[in-house]
């Protein structure tokens, strides 16, 4: 008994450390080293690959998606914006631009609405700004809208604020330049220039653009270079009106005059 | 004997026929590429001359009469992808003729960079036949939609120079497949 006391006084905290010890490993074992597995976890942490291919992928995958409904949305409200605006306009036809001028002369665009959509050769096309052309041929898929900037388009127009009247005309090297009537016109620069109804291609009151410059001593007519409203060599989208000419401008005066008796 | 004479009138047939198809084929996709800007193919708004290209290398490989008639059929089918007037006809045509007599004297031979300086002088040359048509129906006629001479040929700088520079460099593009079907 004493021998056994003494052993107890030399050796209780051993024996206490080692059964704890054993208690522990015990459980250890009983939980399948959870502890252990988390600490390694914990500690090798840094030397894993961040995240798996897979995972890398999919990210990559949402990225795509997210920027996929970005585009939607983008595409969704420019084309919101352009219905709203045919509805407003009565029936009209949208049309995308699918082409330019088929040589370095002319200025026409090509769009992907034809007769088959209600096209019509002398339909009025506007884009964003205003006015940028007439159809002058149609296919059954296609039509050519010749541009305001081309030279053989002429329209009548009116300076909105003081109803000076004058024609516009297109010219070779792409810019637009207006003839007035009067010799002495009441014009500045930034006057807004409307198509006006002594026009017989195109209804009257739609912006054409705004006058940049004069030259109000120019012989025969004054003149003055327009700058138009309406992004020309941008355009990805048209509006085409329908409108019936007044006139046949194309026909030759013996034609009119007998389509005039024709529909008294 | 008389199977290889089979044989070979088979293959002159086949071979005709895709040679039809070769050059129908290619002209089509030039008046398909004439409307098309897709990006960096502009030059101070003007696009390459497509049609003069493979009118130009077509004179090259036949005789003057073919080249004129080649010029004038896909100058009169570029008017109406534009308009009638001024015409492409003419231009085109006299392009063809130039080149098919250019090429009878043996001064190109077989060099893609001399194909490309013809095209180069072409180009000028066709945009001077359309500026003098604009030129002559502005002093002839009273009431011409053009509003002066000065901007005429002030444009005709801008496009000769700028489709010539395009055209020239696009040439290796037709040349390449073209020739070596025409040569062999």
């Amino acid at each position: 008994m004493f021998a056994l006391r003494r052993w107890w006084d030399r050796y209780a905290v051993r024996a206490g450390v080692a059964t704890l010890a054993i208690v522990l490993a015990w459980a250890m074992r009983q939980s399948q080293g959870a502890f252990i597995y988390e600490i390694y976890q914990v500690l090798t942490a840094p030397l894993q690959p961040g995240l798996s291919q897979a995972e890398r992928l999919e990210n990559a995958y949402i990225l795509e998606l997210q920027q996929r409904v970005i585009e939607l949305e983008n595409q969704n409200q420019s084309l919101r914006t352009n219905i709203d605006y045919a509805d407003s306009q009565g029936k009209v036809t949208v049309a995308a631009v699918i082409g330019r001028s088929a040589d370095n002369w002319w200025q026409q665009i090509t769009v992907n609405k034809g007769h088959l959509d209600g096209v019509t050769v002398g339909d009025m096309a506007t884009g964003p700004g205003g006015l940028v052309g007439r159809v002058v041929s149609a296919s059954p898929n296609t039509s050519k809208v010749l541009l305001t900037t081309d030279p053989t388009s002429q329209m009548g127009v009116k300076v909105s604020r003081s109803r000076a009247l004058g024609v516009v005309r297109g010219n070779v090297d792409g810019r637009v330049v207006m003839q007035f009537f009067e010799t002495t016109p009441d014009v500045k620069p930034g006057d807004v220039i409307v198509t006006s109804s002594y026009s017989r291609l195109f209804p009257q009151g739609i912006p054409v653009g705004r006058i940049e410059s004069m030259d109000l001593k120019k012989s025969p007519a004054p003149e003055a270079v327009i700058q138009l409203s309406s992004p020309l060599n941008i355009l990805e989208w048209v509006t085409i009106h329908p409108f019936e000419a007044k006139t046949d401008v194309n026909a030759p005066p013996a034609e009119i005059i007998d389509s005039n008796e024709s529909t008294p | 004997m008389t199977a290889s004479k089979g044989k070979e009138t088979l293959s002159d047939f086949q071979r005709n026929f895709l040679n039809i198809f070769v050059v129908l084929g290619s002209g089509l996709l030039c008046l398909l590429l004439s409307p098309m800007r897709f990006p960096g193919i502009e030059l101070l708004n003007v696009a390459p001359n497509w049609l003069l290209i493979w009118v130009v290398i077509w004179s090259i490989h036949h005789p003057i009469i073919d080249a004129a008639i080649a010029g004038t059929v896909l100058g009169l089918l570029q008017d109406g992808l534009t308009g009638p007037f001024p015409t492409h006809a003419l231009s085109l045509m006299l392009v063809g003729m130039l080149t098919a007599r250019l090429q009878r004297q043996r001064i190109i031979q077989e060099n893609v960079v001399l194909v490309a300086f013809i095209v180069f002088g072409m180009a000028v040359v066709a945009a001077t036949i359309i500026a003098l048509q604009m030129t002559f129906q502005h002093v002839l006629w009273p009431n011409s939609p053009y509003l002066s001479l000065w901007q005429i040929w002030r444009t005709h700088q801008r496009v000769a120079l700028s489709s010539a520079i395009l055209s020239s460099l696009w040439t290796p593009a037709l040349y390449y497949p073209l020739h070596r079907w025409w040569k062999s």
